[in-house]
Order: C-alpha cells, then structure tokens, then sequence
C-alpha cells in the first residue's frame, strides 16, 4: 500500500499538468463541436498518458484516482488565488444548477469543502476518496466502486453518510 | 471525534435510515443505549441528509467551470514591456498569450507572445525554447510567420515574431468548407511552408487550422513553426524526460500515431497533420468525427494500423487521394516531406488555372500590369533597332539589333517568369523574384543607353530617334520609379 501510495505521488504532477493543459485547449474550443463533459477529458488525459508510458498505469481505475486528485489540486488552486484576488476576502462560492438542489444550499465554498474533505479523512479515509473520486473525477457509482475495489453497494452507503456529515461542515451546524 | 466513534455514528446512520421516518426517534434512543450526544450527532445528519438535495451530485468542474477552465495570465494590454508597447490582445494558446505591440526602437508593428511562467521556471525547457527560436528565426518563405526574437524581459520570457493580421483557418473552417480555387492555393502555400521549412531540418510538430492566418492579402501564413516541441506538457528533471514529452507534443486530432506513442518525430508527422487538414477544409468536418469519444476511437484505430476514413464530400478525387495518402498510420507509406506533397499538389490538373487568387489584390494587379507593359516596351526597342540599323552603318547597326534582341529577350523572360508565378503560386512569388530578378534592372538599364546612344546618332530620322529616345526613357523611369514602387506595394520586395 505504501508503495502505491509512493507511485501515486510520482505521477500525480503529470496527470496534473496535462488536465490543466487539456482544460485549456477545451477552454479555447479547439475540439470542433465540443460540449464540457468531464469523462472526455480524463479519458483523452489518459489516452495521451498511457500511449506515453503503457507501464506507469496499473489500469483505467488507477488512472481515475491520480485524475481525481489532480482535479482537486486544480480547482482548489484556483479557488484560492481567486479569493486572495477579491480584496475583502470574501469567498466566492460556486452557484449549483437549480434544477438540482431543491430545498438545499445553492452553492458551494470549494476551498471549505476541501478543509472538510480533509477533516473527514482522518475519520474515514476511504470515505474521503471516494467523495473526490466522485465529485472531483466525476466518476459513477460503478466506476468509483471499480477504482476502489468495493461494492456498488458499498460505495452507495459511504457516500450518502459521507455527503450528509460535508453539507452539514459547510453549513456549520454541527452539534457540539 | 474519533475514528471509532464515527463508525459508531455510521452504523446508526444507516440503521436508522432504513426505517420509517416515524420509527426513527424511538429506534435511536433504544440503540444508542442512552448516549444522548450520539442521538443527536445521528439526528443532525439525518436532517442534514434530508436537506441536501443535490448536493454534490454534480461533479466539481461541472459545477465551476470557470475555475477549471479560466486562465490565469492577467492581460498585458496598453502597458511596456520592455522596449515593446502592447496595443491588445490578439489571442491565447497553449503556450501563453499573444498581443498585438509595437517595438519602440524599431518602429515595426510585432505579435508579442508571453509565455506562461513553466517556461522561464524551468532552466531545460527554457534551454529548449532558445534553441529552437534560434532555429526557426532562421526561417523566412512568404508563407511562415517569422520568428524575431526570444527576449526576456522581467523573468518572463517573450516571443517576438511578425505580426500577422487577418484570422485563422479554424475561423473558415467554421463557416463550411473552402470553394475549390481557394481551396487548392491555400493547401499549396502551406505546403510549400512545410516544404521550405523541412529542407532546413525543422518540423512544425503542431500544425493545425489554428496555426495558420489568413492575411488580408488573401494568403496563408504558418505560426509557431519549430516552437511545438517547446511546448511540451510535463517537460522536466531527466533528459529522457524530455524528449518523451517532447515527442508527444501536438494537439490530438492531428497527431500521427507516431507522436501519440512517442515514437520518432521527423517531416512525415506534419505530412500525417496536413492530410487531417486538407480533410477539414475540403469537407468542412474533422476526419476523425466530430466529437471527441469519436475522435478518440478512430485514434485508437489508427495506432493499430487501421486506415482512417473521412465522411463528407470531397470536391476533388485527386486531392482526397493525396489527403489519404498523408494520413497512412505508417509513415513510409506517406509522402516523405513538404516539398514531395507540393509536387503531388501542383499536379492536380485543375491546380495552375484554379490557384490564381480569386480576388486579386489591388497592388498585386498594378504591379502584374506594370510587369506586363514594360515587356511590350522591352520588345518594341530591338524591333525599333532593326528599323534604323540601316541608319546607323552596316556594322554599327547590326550589333546594336542583335545586342537589343538579346537584352530584351532576357529582361522579357525573366518577367513573364515572374508574371507566370505571381498567377500560378503567390506564395512563392516573393522567393522567385529575390532569384531572378537583382540583374533585370542592370540588363534594362544597359538596353535603355544602348537604344538612347543609337538614337542620338541617327541622322535625318528626327521621329524615330525620338521615339526611341521617348521609349529609353520610360524604361529608366521605370527602373528608378515605377519598378520598385509597384514592387513595394504589392509586398513582394525583399
């Protein structure tokens, strides 16, 4: 495990690099006919990587992970340089498709959910994965459980307790 | 809260989820054995469940776009750099952002591209770069954007190269596929573009509709040539590093599986990337699909071996052929460089008649007319030298016909040459005149004095010499005036 662990750190600049490239050129709509669709994205990621180096990939579930991560850092990088920019310090959050969150908050602090992600981590560490499998890869239910060697089921159990406990960090309502 | 705590608390969770909302309250207080605090840490996320909608179901750069897709570098418009004044912004690529500036010290409009920080953050690909802007400043044809120079200014490091003004091929691309004449000239400068560039040992590595303009002059010109490699993701630490990342530089849809699997790069990858364009600007659609999951398995297909096929019509058999023929998956079984695939080109039948310029630029026209009416004069001075070579003496006379006959000829077929390139192949029109043309003004100049003295020395022929004198002159006008004028104004000047 912790020589995974070690593999995982090794690559993570890499699928780092060329999401954010790849993000760019989407950006600058070089695709012909290109709507945002973030399994695209990875799997060109992965394509270009593997056809690199066939050897550094366990599979497409390892890739996903790295991936996963990678988009974390992304966002949460510039989530961050975005807020040192606005002046106040305010913090902008991130408004969600309406249509989506009845009833619930209609945005998100990218950089608290992340300073969450992290206190759920030292509960669970599992659980922490597979929220930034889902939410930052943008990985299914079927895919996260593949990547993570656990039943659908499963990952369906730890990720409705998982979301509960971060929308209610976020929310600063825990009780004490 | 510990780690075995929040078991505790998960267990609960679900239990308590699986039961009727109305069962719950009594449920809990049973199974959590009087721990009041676990109640209510069970009871708070029930309710935080209950509430959360959506939340989080939509995957992060779904849900902020704008921080997965934005870019970071702040504009540079209106400010200095350097000795450079940036006017605006003219577009983003990969490598960083290009403005429109002038260079105060030379008074010469330039693009400015300023590179993004990882170039001058890392001494081996900053290393790079200077070798190859080296390499590719070395590059002048009518049809590549030249490279000026790497400077660095500030710790940031600057790429200043001609500045072309017009739009690209993707903006054509955009709007259907380009009409046959049109068609057929633009796939030949850029060509004759790769054609020249390859002679000097330089790959484009990254050619595509983006990287080519369109100037108002109505021709092509190729950027960025010899910098893709550069631009290479992930470039860093061990030479193997690099050149791994240096070959796998390019933008997918016109990679060469070659390039996507890191293989060696040479002329024949960019022959692969100019098959996939003509493809685009004949058919108006990318061969490989039109998305990118059908872009990606007709890659996948290509790096097994499989032949690609385009949809779409092509206008032209010939052409297609040629466009198959460059996107083969093995590389020797496509043309082998620039300069093969503009032969290739040229001997589409319909290619001299069909690459004139639909619109003819207005100075291009004066100076194609001012080539075309100093060649009526040229051949009126040795027929105008037979008429009065009785005039002059039997010897005298004779030479001076035949030394007209031989200068003129010479001065005639040099310009129709030129004539015939300006019609046939614009973008190479500037190349051929800095060949042939130096000596033509010197062959005129001879010619003009020769009839002039002639006609001084007629006797009792006062119109004819003066006519001969009138004609003289013209062509010394011209050779000092008009010449170089039509010249400067139809760019072709060197």
């Amino acid at each position: 495990m912790a020589e995974d662990r070690q593999s995982v750190d090794s690559l993570l600049p890499l699928v780092y690099q060329e999401l954010r490239r790849l993000a760019a050129s989407y950006l600058r709509r070089e695709r012909p006919g290109y709507t945002l669709q973030p399994t695209a994205l990875v799997n060109e990621a992965y394509l270009r990587l593997l056809k690199d180096r066939p050897d550094r990939w366990q599979n497409r579930a390892h890739f996903c992970a790295i991936a996963a991560h990678s988009m974390r850092q992304i966002l949460i990088e510039r989530a961050r340089a975005r807020d040192a920019q606005k002046r106040g310090g305010e913090r902008a959050r991130v408004t969600l498709d309406e249509a989506l969150v009845a009833g619930g908050d209609r945005s998100i602090d990218l950089v608290a959910l992340d300073e969450a992600l992290e206190r759920l981590a030292a509960l669970d560490p599992e659980q922490a994965r597979l929220v930034e499998l889902r939410f930052f890869g943008g990985l299914t239910v079927e895919e996260t459980a593949e990547a993570m060697n656990i039943s659908p089921a499963t990952v369906k159990r730890h990720w409705t307790v998982a979301r509960a406990w971060l929308a209610r960090e976020l929310e600063g309502l825990a009780p004490s | 809260m510990t780690p075995e705590r929040w078991k505790q608390v998960n267990d609960l969770f679900h239990a308590a989820l699986e039961r009727n909302a109305a069962d719950r309250d009594a449920f809990l207080r049973t199974a959590a054995g009087g721990d009041l605090s676990l109640v209510r840490e069970v009871e708070s996320l029930l309710a935080s469940h209950a509430s959360s909608g959506g939340f989080l179901e939509v995957p992060a750069w779904g849900v902020a776009p704008e921080l997965m897709f934005s870019d970071e570098q702040a504009s540079l418009a209106g400010r200095m750099v350097g000795p450079y004044r940036v006017v605006n912004e003219i577009g983003r690529g990969g490598m960083g952002v290009v403005y429109a500036a002038e260079d105060t010290r030379l008074g010469r409009r330039v693009a400015l591209k300023a590179l993004i920080p990882d170039y001058s953050e890392d001494p081996a690909r900053r290393e790079r770069l200077r070798r190859e802007a080296r390499a590719a400043a070395s590059l002048t044809h009518p049809s590549i954007a030249t490279i000026y120079a790497l400077e660095e200014i500030d710790g940031v490091l600057y790429i200043v190269s001609e500045l072309v003004q017009g739009h690209t091929l993707r903006d054509e691309v955009r709007a259907g596929p380009l009409r046959a004449p049109q068609l057929q000239a633009t796939l030949l400068e850029v060509a004759e573009a790769l054609a020249a560039a390859h002679a000097q040992g330089i790959v484009h590595r990254d050619l595509k509709p983006e990287n080519i303009m369109r100037a108002a002059d109505g021709r092509v010109k190729v950027l960025d040539f010899g910098l893709a490699r550069s631009a290479a993701p992930g470039a860093g630490r061990t030479m193997t590093q690099l050149t791994q990342a240096g070959g796998a530089v390019g933008t997918p849809g016109y990679m060469a599986p070659e390039q996507l699997s890191g293989g060696s790069i040479d002329a024949r990858t960019d022959v692969f990337a100019f098959g996939v364009l003509a493809a685009e600007l004949a058919t108006g659609e990318h061969p490989f699909g039109p998305d990118p999951a059908a872009m990606l398995r007709r890659m996948t297909e290509l790096m097994e071996g499989r032949a690609v096929s385009g949809s779409g019509s092509w206008g032209s058999r010939e052409l297609e052929q040629i466009a198959r023929r460059c996107m083969r998956a093995t590389p020797s079984e496509r043309y082998s460089s620039g300069a093969e695939l503009v032969t290739a080109l040229r001997q589409i039948d319909n290619v001299p008649a069909a690459a004139t310029p639909s619109a003819l630029s207005v100075p291009l026209w004066w100076w194609q007319f001012h080539q075309v009416a100093i060649a009526v004069v040229l051949a009126a001075l040795p027929a105008i030298a037979w008429a009065i070579r009785n005039g002059i003496g039997p010897p005298a006379g004779s030479r001076i016909f035949f030394a007209a006959l031989v200068l003129a000829t010479i001065s005639i077929s040099a310009r129709m040459n030129l004539l015939f390139t300006s019609r046939v192949h614009p973008a190479s029109l500037q190349r051929q005149r800095s060949v042939v043309f130096p000596w033509v003004p010197w062959i005129d100049s001879v010619l003009a004095l020769l009839m002039f003295g002639a006609a001084l020395s007629l006797e009792n022929q006062d119109a004819l010499a003066g006519f001969t004198i009138a004609l003289s002159t013209v062509i010394v006008a011209s050779v000092l005036l008009i010449e170089p004028a039509t010249t400067r104004a139809a760019g072709i000047g060197n």
